[in-house]
């Protein structure tokens, strides 16, 4: 095990990408997290939403409904690639000769994986964190802000675990990228729309189904706790508990399926 | 450690049977090559050894399985693809990745690159290496854990005429240290250089398994041939004594199940006076022709056959229709010969080292005035080196 570890860990410092990825997630998120500080000290603005801005401005905007996690797509890519280029050049036998412990190097993989991504997630804090200090007016950090923060890293770790794991499932990294983004901006909002179109019109109990899209109870994982609230009603919206659980029990799933698949398959 | 021993090895896709069954030794202080057909199943046999594709049957390392090695490049090493490497992570950092993982000090690192002649381009990104410099760096991670075992699947290929004899030399070197040297390859006049054992296979089948000498010794291009005053009388007296006659173009007689001496007393008895006799021996590429020629799969429609008058005479029977008798089994007695082990420490062993001149290959890299064929190696098997491409 802690051969493939040093192996992986040497694996990921290795490549451009990996920091390309990152950086531009830190970026990006850093850029966002800036344009929502700089917007709240331009209006003015009630005691409660300041509460909820610096939520917003903390998590990148992820907290806020309309702001997607901007992180996540590149984590789930950085994901994809950490398995994707053993199949996709090739590496995957010198790999497992070097490793012949399937296990311990998948094991490996999302070890390092989850550590690097917690990194840079940590980064993106400190970075979203020192917008709000500086650009906000008057900041104000409540507890309410620390269930966002860490789902919001979980969604993150997710994501990235999504990827590694659908590269192993169709053992092609371009496949594993276009899968692990295509469904939660295409194949989930599309079922939203299909079951929401036949609750209005028939069954109106349907529509909870959509409480079993992983990825929208994972982004729902990170809403401030009054857009939360504002979302519930209508549809009859899981709580943050019950989405959270949805969120990881897809994420299992699919990690399930690149361990079988990993570990039985040929190389 | 160095024994391989495979057994039973079996692997199907779908409803294609790649390897049946296959068994074979390879022994210590030997370079042992691994010969068949295109799609005979070569690879497969290999990712088998390796663990790498799940099949039948079980490879042991001196009685261990692959997935049972501690460390195993310390153990094996091997090249499968001619690739098998990131394009843009360097030639450094990708021995390093694979070294550190079997805690191999990183100095090691930098004696293979240096083995292997890509000491120039050490920190380039593979993306920008010829084929054949892959293929060098592929030969560095096999060598990195100095390992007594290699498999190697068509190394050769994409190599230089220097790159190949360095590499065969290389080879050669390794194997009198006593180690086992496991090496597919289609260039078979390279072969017949270079390995003292050989397993042959076609359609995933065993067709023999033993010393190269023995192999060729039963091909039916070994013949006795002789020129007679009396072709008719001698050909039938000699089939009379189950001896195989072919009538060749020229009138000679070339005569496989009896010795020459066989011969010369036979002709002597019957009054038949000689005007010639010789022995004719069987290059490694009719041998190899002749036992595989039934087991070739994917044949072109100009065969090679064509090409080969006299071949298919009498006594020439397909390989399928078993091994050559006394074939098979590993001569009794064999073992890891004395003083047999991996040297100490991590220097590179002496004697084998880039070949002299060979630096990286530099830009504007071409062939050296008068460069040609070194002796020892037919210009055929220059052709043959394009056209057997290692997926
Ligand atoms: N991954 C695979 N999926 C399906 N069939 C395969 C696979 N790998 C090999 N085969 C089949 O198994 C047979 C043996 O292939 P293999 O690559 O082992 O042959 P080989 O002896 O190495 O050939 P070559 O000399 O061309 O390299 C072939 O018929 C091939 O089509
Ligand atoms: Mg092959």
């Amino acid at each position: 095990m802690t051969g493939a570890l040093k192996y992986e860990w040497v694996r990921i410092r290795t490549i451009a990408s990996s920091y390309w990825m990152s950086g531009l997630a830190i970026g990006l998120s850093a850029a966002t997290a800036l344009l929502i500080a700089l917007f709240s000290s331009a209006g003015d603005i009630e005691e409660l939403n300041i509460v909820q801005f610096t939520s917003w401005v903390v998590t990148a905007g992820a907290s806020f409904p309309l702001i997607p996690v901007l992180a996540a797509p590149f984590f789930a890519t950085m994901g994809a690639m950490a398995m994707g280029h053993e199949y996709r050049y090739g590496t995957n036998k010198a790999t497992l000769t070097a490793l012949p412990d399937r296990v311990a190097v998948y094991a490996a993989k999302v070890i390092i994986l989850v550590g690097w991504v917690t990194a840079a997630v940590a980064a993106i804090l400190l970075l979203d964190l020192a917008m709000a200090w500086l650009f906000m007016s008057n900041p104000t950090l409540s507890s309410d802000a620390i269930r966002p923060v860490v789902n919001y890293w979980g969604y993150c770790v997710g994501f990235a675990l999504a990827g590694l794991s659908l590269s192993a499932v169709f053992r092609n990294q371009t496949g594993a990228i276009v899968a692990v983004l295509v469904w939660p901006y295409v194949i989930e909002p599309i079922i939203y729309g299909v079951l929401g179109a036949i609750g209005s019109s028939s069954d109106a109990g349907i529509i909870r189904l959509t409480n079993l899209l992983p990825s929208s109870a994972g982004r729902r994982s990170i809403f401030d706790p009054y857009e939360l609230a504002g979302f519930g009603g209508a549809i009859d919206t899981w709580g943050v508990g019950a989405s959270t659980l949805v969120f990881w029990v897809g994420v299992l799933i699919v990690v399930g399926a690149g361990v079988a698949s990993f570990i039985n398959r040929d190389a | 450690m160095a024994l391989i021993q495979a057994r039973g090895l079996s692997k199907t896709f779908g409803n294609k049977a790649a390897v049946r069954g296959l068994s074979f030794d390879v022994v210590p202080g030997s370079v042992t090559g691994f010969l068949g057909p295109n799609g005979a199943g070569k690879s497969t046999t290999m990712r088998l050894m390796l663990g790498l594709d799940n099949g039948e049957g079980v490879t042991t390392y001196d009685g261990v399985a692959y997935r049972d090695l501690k460390q195993p490049l310390r153990h094996v090493g091997s090249v499968l693809d001619a690739k098998p490497f990131h394009p843009t992570r360097k030639a450094v950092n990708h021995l390093r990745m694979l070294a550190i993982s079997n805690d191999i000090p990183t100095t090691r690192v930098t004696d293979v690159i240096n083995i292997v002649g890509l000491g120039d381009v050490a920190n380039a990104k593979p993306k920008t290496f010829s084929l054949g410099m892959g293929q060098r760096l592929g030969i560095a991670t096999a060598l990195l854990g100095d390992p007594s075992t290699l498999i190697l699947d068509e190394p050769a290929n994409g190599l230089d005429p220097q790159g190949v004899h360095w590499l065969r030399n290389m080879l050669k070197t390794l194997a009198a240290q006593g180690r086992s040297i496991f090496v597919s390859s289609h260039l078979l006049s390279e072969m017949a250089l270079m390995a003292d054992h050989l397993v042959v296979v076609g359609r995933g089948m065993l067709i023999a398994s033993g010393k190269m000498s023995d192999f060729i010794s039963t091909s039916a291009r070994n013949a006795v041939v002789i020129r007679v005053d009396n072709p008719e009388l001698m050909t039938r007296e000699l089939r009379a004594r189950n001896a195989a006659v072919v009538t060749e173009p020229d009138g000679k007689l070339a005569v496989t199940g009896m010795d020459s001496d066989a011969v010369g007393n036979l002709a002597h008895e019957l009054g038949v006076r000689i005007f010639e006799l010789s022995n004719r021996q069987a290059t490694l590429e009719e041998a190899f022709l002749d036992a595989t020629g039934a087991s070739e799969e994917f044949r072109a429609s100009m065969g090679f056959g064509a090409q080969q008058p006299g071949l298919g005479g009498p006594g020439f029977g397909g390989p399928m229709a078993g091994a050559p008798p006394g074939y098979g089994a590993p001569p009794p007695g064999y073992g890891p010969s004395a003083g047999y082990g991996a040297p100490p420490g991590y220097g590179s062993p002496p004697g084998y080292g880039p070949t002299q001149g060979y630096g990286a290959p530099s830009p504007g890299y071409g062939p050296a005035p008068g460069y040609g064929a070194p002796p020892n190696q037919p210009p055929a098997q220059h052709a043959s080196q394009d056209g057997d491409d290692n997926r």
